[in-house]
Formats: C-alpha cells, sequence, structure tokens
C-alpha cells in the first residue's frame, strides 16, 4: 500500500477514536449535569435547606412535603447495618484466602466469590420474599420481615464479593519481609495476621469498604423488595424503611415530567450520585496511599 | 463476527413494527391482572394486534397518558382536578371508559378476632390514631398496615372515602399481591385489595375479607357479594376507568370492542370484578 | 490447654467467615435448582405465559433478555472499546486525562437506577423514543460504557510497550500497530471484561424499569420500537405484582434459574476466556 494512503488512515483513525473517545466522555458528563440541572430546577420551588432537613417525604399530600431526611437517614440505617455484618465477614474471608488457603481451595473459592457478585440483585430480592424474610420474621419475633434488618442482611451479601475481592489484593500486597520479620520474632501466623499484615494493609481495607457501602447505598432492587418501604421516619431495625434508591424505582414511573415531584426525584438522584461519589474519591484516596506505601 | 454482528444490527433496526397494531397499556395494579387476561385473549382474535401492558399504579397510567407515552391508561380513580388542568393546558384530549367495577376489599388474617368493621374504628386504625388493636379486638398487638403507594389509586380513593390521610408507618408495598403476601403471615396486619385480588372468595388462603359496616346500625356488607354491589350497598365500591388519549383511539377500539363483548366480559366477571348495568 | 485451643478458635474463625460466604452462594444456588428445576421443561422457555400468566412460559422475556443485552454491547463495546483505545494510545498524561479516567471510574460506581433516570430523561423523553426496547438497550449500554472501558484499558494497559515500539521501528503506523499488534494481543482480556459487564447488565432492572419493560406482551417478538419483557423484571413482577403469587410461585423459580443460567453462562465463558489467555502467557 501507498505510504499517503497509510498515513492518511493513520490520521483518520486517530481522528475516529478521538471523536468517539471524546464523545462518549461528553455523554457521561451529560449524566452529571442533567442531574445538575434537574436539581436546580427543583431547588428553584423548594429551598434546598427545606429538603435536606425536612422529616417528611409526601409528595403527594396537600401541602405536598418534599424533605427527604427519612429517606437519607433510612439508606445511612441500612448501610450500617449491612457494614456491620459484612465487614467482618468480608476481613475474615479475605484473611483466610490470603493466608490460610491452599492453592487449590483458592482456585475454587475466587470464582464462587465472582459468581456471587455476579447473582442479580432481583433473584436474591426474590429468594428473600421467599425464605430469608419470613425466616427473620419468625426468628425475631416480629409480626413481617420487611424492615431494615431484613434490607441490611441482603445488602450486606451484596456487598461481601467487593469487600472480599479489594481486601484480599489489600492484604496479599503486604510485603513479605513484614511477615518474616513478625515470624522471625516468634510470632505465629494468626499473630502476624492481626498485629502486622491487616494493620499494614488498613487502607486497602479501608478502600474495600468503601466501595462496599457504595455498592450498598445505590442498591435498588433488594431494597425495594425487602424493607416495606414505610415513609416514615425510620425507628430502628426492625421497622420498614424507605431507602432513596426505592422511593426513586417507586416514585419514577408515576410522575408526570416537569412537575415539582418529577425533578425532586431527580434531586435525590442527585444526592445520591454525590454520596456514591464521595465515598468512592475516598475508597480511591485510601487505595493511592496504599500504593504509596507498598512502594516505599 | 463483526460482519455477523453488522447483520444482527441491520435486522434489529429493520424490525420497527407498525405502530398502528401496537397498543401500549399501562397503569393501576388493580386492573394489571385484568388487563393481562384481556389482552392475551384480545390476541385469539386479533393476532395482528400486539399489547403491552404494564402495571405500576393508577398514577403510573395517568402521568403515562400526560407524558404522551400510553394509548390506555387505566386507573382505579377518576382525575384530579390538577390533572384535568395538565391534560388541558398540555392539549391531550381523552375519552373516558368504564369497563368494570371494583370493591377495595380490606383484609385480614384468618385468626383475627373481628368479622366486620365500622368506618369510623376503620379510618382511626388506618390513620394512625389506634397503635394497637387493644382498643378494637381488646388484643394488645400493633397495628401493622399493609398499604400502596402514595401515587396508587386505591390508596388516595380511601384516603379520599375515609376523610383522612394514612398513618406515615404504613408500608407501601409495590402491590396488591404482596400485601395480600404480608396479611397472610401477619396476625396483626390490616391491608386493602381490589376484589380480585381475593382468589376463591379467599378460602384458600389464610386470610379473612372484613365486613363492612357504612353507618352505625346498618348490616354488614362483604365485598365479595355480587348483590350487594350491584344495589351499590359496598362502602368501598369504585368503578374502573380507563382513559384513552383522542390520537389512539381508532387503534384501541377494537381493544375496547373486545372489552365490552361477551367474551369480555365474562373475563372480567371469572376475574373477580364486577359489571355494572346503567 | 489454652495454647493448644487458641489457634482452633483462630482458624475456626476465619473458617466460619468463609464458610458463610460460600454458605450464601449454596444456599442462593440450592434453593434456585431444587424449587426451580421441576418447573424447567423445553415448553417453559418456548412458549409464551398463558391463563394470566399462571401458566406457560417465559419465551418472550427470553427474547427480550436476549435482545438487550444484544443491543447493549453493540452500543457499549464500540464506543467503549474506542474510548478506551484512545485513552491509552493516543491521549497524553496529562491532568485532564487523569481527571477524566477518575470520573470513568466513578460512573463505574454510580447506582444503577440513576442511569434508569437518565435515559427516561435523554432517551424516552428527550428524543422521544418513548418506553420502548432502544431506550432501554441505550440506557443499560450507557452503564456498561464504563466498564467496558475501564477493563479494555487495562488489557491495552498489559501489552508491553516494547511491541508497539517494535510495531513502529518496521515502519507501521500507529493505526497499525494498534490494529495489528495491540489489539490481537489485548483480545482476550477485552472479551472477558465485555463478557462480564454484559452477564451484569442481563440482570439490571432499575435502569429498565422505567425505560420500556412490560409487564405482559402478548406477542413473543420484540421489537426496537415496543416494549418488551425482561428476564429480571419479569421475576420481580411474578414476585411482587402479580394477582396468584403463591399459584405462580413455580414459575418464579423458573424464571430465576433460567435467570440465573443466563447470567452464569455469561460469567463462566468469561472466566474460561481468562483461563485459556492465562495459560498461553
Amino acid at each position: 500500500m501507498k505510504l499517503a494512503i497509510r498515513e492518511k488512515t493513520d490520521q483518520a483513525a486517530k481522528l475516529l477514536f478521538r471523536m468517539t473517545g471524546l464523545m462518549v466522555i461528553a455523554i457521561l458528563a451529560g449524566i452529571f449535569f442533567m442531574l445538575l440541572w434537574n436539581t436546580v430546577a427543583f431547588f428553584l420551588k423548594i429551598k434546598p435547606w427545606d429538603f435536606i432537613t425536612g422529616t417528611q417525604w409526601n409528595p403527594s399530600g396537600t401541602p405536598a412535603n418534599y424533605g427527604m431526611l427519612p429517606l437519607l437517614v433510612s439508606t445511612s440505617l441500612v448501610t450500617l447495618g449491612a457494614m456491620c455484618i459484612a465487614i467482618p465477614l468480608g476481613i475474615g474471608t479475605a484473611s483466610f484466602l490470603s493466608d490460610y488457603a491452599g492453592r487449590k481451595l483458592k482456585s475454587v473459592l475466587k470464582p464462587a466469590i465472582e459468581m456471587l457478585a455476579s447473582v442479580p440483585s432481583v433473584a436474591i430480592g426474590f429468594l428473600d420474599i421467599v425464605v430469608l424474610g419470613p425466616g427473620i420474621a419468625s426468628i425475631t419475633g416480629q409480626s413481617n420481615g420487611l424492615n431494615a434488618l431484613n434490607g441490611a442482611v441482603l445488602l450486606a451479601i451484596m456487598s461481601l464479593p467487593t469487600i472480599i475481592t479489594v481486601t484480599q489484593d489489600a492484604l496479599e500486597g503486604v510485603p513479605n519481609a513484614y511477615k518474616e520479620a513478625s515470624y522471625s520474632v516468634g510470632a505465629n501466623r494468626w499473630q502476624t495476621l492481626i498485629q502486622v499484615t491487616i494493620p499494614a494493609a488498613a487502607p486497602g481495607i479501608l478502600a474495600a469498604v468503601m466501595l462496599g457501602v457504595g455498592r450498598a447505598i445505590g442498591e435498588t432492587m433488594t431494597v425495594l423488595m425487602a424493607t416495606g418501604n414505610a415513609s416514615a421516619f425510620p425507628k430502628g431495625f426492625f421497622h420498614s424503611v424507605r431507602t432513596m434508591t426505592a422511593t426513586i424505582a417507586i416514585e419514577m414511573g408515576e410522575v408526570p415530567y416537569q412537575t415539582t415531584h418529577y425533578y425532586a426525584l431527580f434531586a435525590i438522584a442527585a444526592v445520591l450520585f454525590l454520596m456514591t461519589l464521595l465515598v468512592n474519591i475516598v475508597g480511591e484516596y485510601f487505595v493511592n496511599k496504599y500504593r504509596k506505601y507498598q512502594a516505599a | 463476527m463483526m460482519k455477523y454482528l453488522l447483520c444482527l444490527l441491520i435486522i434489529l433496526l429493520v424490525s420497527c413494527s407498525d405502530a398502528g397494531k401496537f397498543i401500549k397499556v399501562k397503569g393501576s395494579d388493580t386492573e394489571v391482572n385484568l388487563a393481562v387476561s384481556l389482552a392475551e385473549n384480545f390476541y385469539k382474535e386479533h393476532p395482528d394486534f400486539s399489547v403491552a401492558i404494564s402495571g405500576g399504579g393508577s398514577g403510573l397510567g395517568i402521568a403515562s397518558l400526560l407524558n404522551g407515552q400510553t394509548d390506555i391508561a387505566n386507573s382505579s380513580r377518576p382525575l384530579n382536578a390538577e390533572e384535568i388542568m395538565l391534560l388541558k393546558t398540555k392539549g391531550i384530549p381523552i375519552r373516558t371508559v368504564i369497563f368494570a367495577e371494583d370493591a377495595t376489599a380490606f383484609i385480614v388474617h384468618k385468626d383475627f378476632h373481628l368479622d366486620s368493621i365500622d368506618i369510623a374504628t376503620l379510618t382511626k386504625v388506618l390513620n394512625g390514631q389506634y397503635k394497637t388493636w387493644k382498643p378494637v379486638t381488646g388484643q394488645d398487638m400493633p397495628i401493622s398496615i399493609y398499604g400502596r403507594q402514595s401515587n396508587s389509586g386505591t390508596h388516595s380513593f380511601i384516603s379520599k372515602k375515609l376523610k383522612m390521610e394514612f398513618s406515615r408507618d404504613a408500608k407501601e408495598m409495590n402491590g396488591n399481591a404482596q400485601i395480600v403476601e404480608g396479611i397472610k403471615h401477619d396476625r396483626s396486619g390490616i391491608g386493602y385489595v381490589g376484589a380480585g385480588y381475593i382468589l376463591n372468595n379467599g378460602t384458600e388462603q389464610p386470610i379473612k375479607v372484613l365486613k363492612i359496616i357504612a353507618k352505625p346500625g346498618s348490616i354488614a356488607v362483604s365485598p365479595l357479594d355480587i348483590k350487594a354491589i350491584a344495589a351499590r350497598r359496598y362502602y368501598f365500591q369504585r368503578p374502573l376507568y380507563q382513559f384513552i388519549p383522542l390520537t389512539s383511539w381508532k387503534k384501541v377500539s377494537a381493544f375496547i370492542d373486545f372489552e365490552k363483548s361477551a367474551a369480555g366480559q365474562k373475563i372480567i366477571t371469572t376475574s373477580g370484578y364486577y359489571i355494572i348495568l346503567k | 490447654m489454652m495454647k493448644k485451643l487458641t489457634p482452633i478458635i483462630e482458624w475456626g474463625t476465619l473458617l466460619l467467615t468463609t464458610g458463610l460466604v460460600c454458605f450464601f452462594l449454596l444456599a442462593i444456588l440450592w434453593d434456585l435448582i431444587s424449587k426451580g428445576s421441576s418447573s424447567l421443561s423445553w415448553a417453559f422457555i418456548s412458549t409464551s405465559p398463558s391463563d394470566g400468566m399462571t401458566k406457560g412460559g417465559i419465551l418472550p422475556a427470553i427474547i427480550g433478555t436476549v435482545l438487550l443485552t444484544l443491543i447493549t454491547a453493540l452500543i457499549a463495546a464500540p464506543f467503549g472499546i474506542c474510548c478506551a483505545i484512545y485513552l491509552n494510545e493516543y491521549a497524553e498524561d496529562s491532568w485532564l486525562t487523569r481527571i477524566i479516567r477518575a470520573s470513568i471510574r466513578n460512573l463505574a460506581g454510580v447506582p444503577s437506577i440513576i442511569y434508569g433516570l437518565f435515559g427516561l430523561a435523554l432517551f424516552v423523553q428527550g428524543l422521544q423514543m418513548g418506553t420502548s426496547l432502544l431506550a432501554a438497550g441505550l440506557t443499560l449500554g450507557l452503564l456498561s460504557l464504563p466498564y467496558i472501558i475501564i477493563t479494555t484499558e487495562e488489557a491495552l494497559r498489559r501489552v508491553p510497550n516494547s511491541m508497539r515500539q517494535a510495531a513502529l521501528a518496521v515502519g507501521a503506523t500507529q493505526f497499525e500497530s494498534i490494529r495489528d499488534v495491540v489489539l490481537p494481543s489485548a483480545i482476550p482480556g477485552m472479551l472477558t471484561g465485555l463478557v462480564l459487564t454484559l452477564s451484569r447488565a442481563a440482570g439490571e432492572t432499575a435502569p429498565i424499569l422505567f425505560t420500556g419493560v412490560a409487564f405482559y406482551i402478548n406477542k413473543p417478538a420484540g421489537y426496537l420500537n415496543q416494549e418488551f419483557m425482561a428476564l429480571p423484571y419479569h421475576l420481580y413482577m411474578l414476585s411482587t405484582q402479580h394477582q396468584a403469587i403463591e399459584q405462580v410461585r413455580p414459575l418464579a423459580y423458573g424464571t430465576a434459574l433460567v435467570l440465573i443460567i443466563v447470567v452464569f453462562f455469561l460469567n463462566l465463558s468469561a472466566f474460561y476466556i481468562r483461563y485459556q489467555h492465562s495459560k498461553h502467557e
């Protein structure tokens, strides 16, 4: 082929890749601006302060109330509960995988955990309705299983794979010299794990937790199916709660476009977006810190 | 490989169907299962039509109507003033069809101590004034209300009929069916569902349908009592609406005709709803 | 005595946590398989629902999910791969590209319901596509983009720079070096990422909730401008909305099992590609 043609193709390809690349980035930026735009439209009608601190979410009442505090607290409550379950389990499993399990066992467990990550959330929600929800109700003596605790258990299951994978990477990234030093002064495997490896991998573990939190906050279908969705201010783990994601999922189909209620749901989405963004940024910060730490 | 995918893409792109035979029906969880049965049997007579049904709630249907996303908006409540105004400002003329009658049933667990309830007590139970069943049945159990989301037609129908706002502690379930499921397992629960959700008169499930006493001293009426419904004696009975934008009227008229045919009417009654002769 | 016991307790703790995690997976699988396999049959996957969805199969939902995943792939793969090539091969490492990379990573963590909102605002409403297969497919395509960009870039980064330099040294243009040298050796990694992303997209419910999925449709064929049924939503509907939840529970179990089989099949093929690739290295 002639050089001129080849160079032209090269130029054209470069242009094509650049254009698609920039276009994709523009579209993804568009998501952010769409949220912002609709949120601003909402804040023109409702004061941001009232939105954040209002304790009543009742958009179809007279007068309509747009206070997202109960939703925010519900989301936090369910996520907190999920983390209480998932963090110990996740760190334990990751430690087992990185320090105790043999090669063969690991090659079975790793894909198993990835499989757990890929179970669609609606399938987990379904099993909750049939099996876990009634189970939790009878164990805790409640009349029904549609409460925050139930949601927390499900979210724990869903965020576990993320936590395990990232924690394991962090634990395995701890230089062997650390462990060897610990063994040489007479510490056993457990003491080394608790006193040397885990502290050394702490930033990585924090990053794992953050990613797990992000997963739990954003999960929609399982909480929608499992938590009862009462919009009252949450009173505890045995009460029905309604998370931000569930609120969007419930109400979005039922609002006419460009009404205050419609904008309100985008405002919730914007808060949700900011929360996950914050969690991800913190997570990323710890990952980077951990990398530097390792390099040193 | 790439060529193969490209072929698929082209097939996909070409496969936009004739919009004239495609009907979107949206809204009303109360009516959705009925609509499914109607669509299924309609297809047997008119295989060239494809009908897509989405449930969700009456609010979804009406919102889709306002957003121009539906050909038939099912609703278990009439349009409110704001919606009529919005339809006017958006310039969407509609036709209204009342195709069936529903009786909203209040259900409790099979072992519940009462068989009937009067309107005043029911109001106090639902608006959160009573926190436990003690003043009603004598049992010291907290009341758990199984309801629908605030955009549901049934939800607004009941709060209008009883002139009250629901307790904020009421659970908001995704659909009528989930309410029935909840009540089955919850001895302290009370919920409301469309009559179609009470299967086989409620005899096969561990639930009980409460009879309603409309006025002090009057007799308790069950929502499953066909004669009472026909005489409009049940307190919570209501027409089921279908709102159709005029622009879609031509293509959906075959479906509406089917609803009104003998076969359609039979499906409505076997699905647990009522037909009221005017 | 204590000295002998402690290691057992320590071991036990870790084993217990790991066991619990495995138990979750096994319990999910066991429950689905033991209760769902009885409803699986050829008729179940090859017929439409009948009798008010209390009988019959889930053919329209299967077709819907397959088409939806296909559209997702057709949207996300070319754009995602081009974007990754641009970022990894052409863009220089500046603060701008670093910000772009960070935002793409963050977009991968954005809740799927937000993509659903975006799809509703942009495709359904803005571009007037209505609630349709196309709108839902585009929404899922957008959702998948960040994942595909990230996995593709990772695969590209693993290609040693010496290979690029060697190609350039023998007189290839940059495009030729990408096409003939970089891409072929990155393809297994890219494919693994693509398939994993698609398995995620196939199981998503929230983003299609408002963009086109229907409760029931009386024709199995899917058209781009029409609504469709999908396996995850069908399962959601059978377990929360259907008139006779208890009666259709076998169908719900069957649907869940089919959905899991589809997703796991995609996953396993991704693992297989990865395994084959790691053998070659």
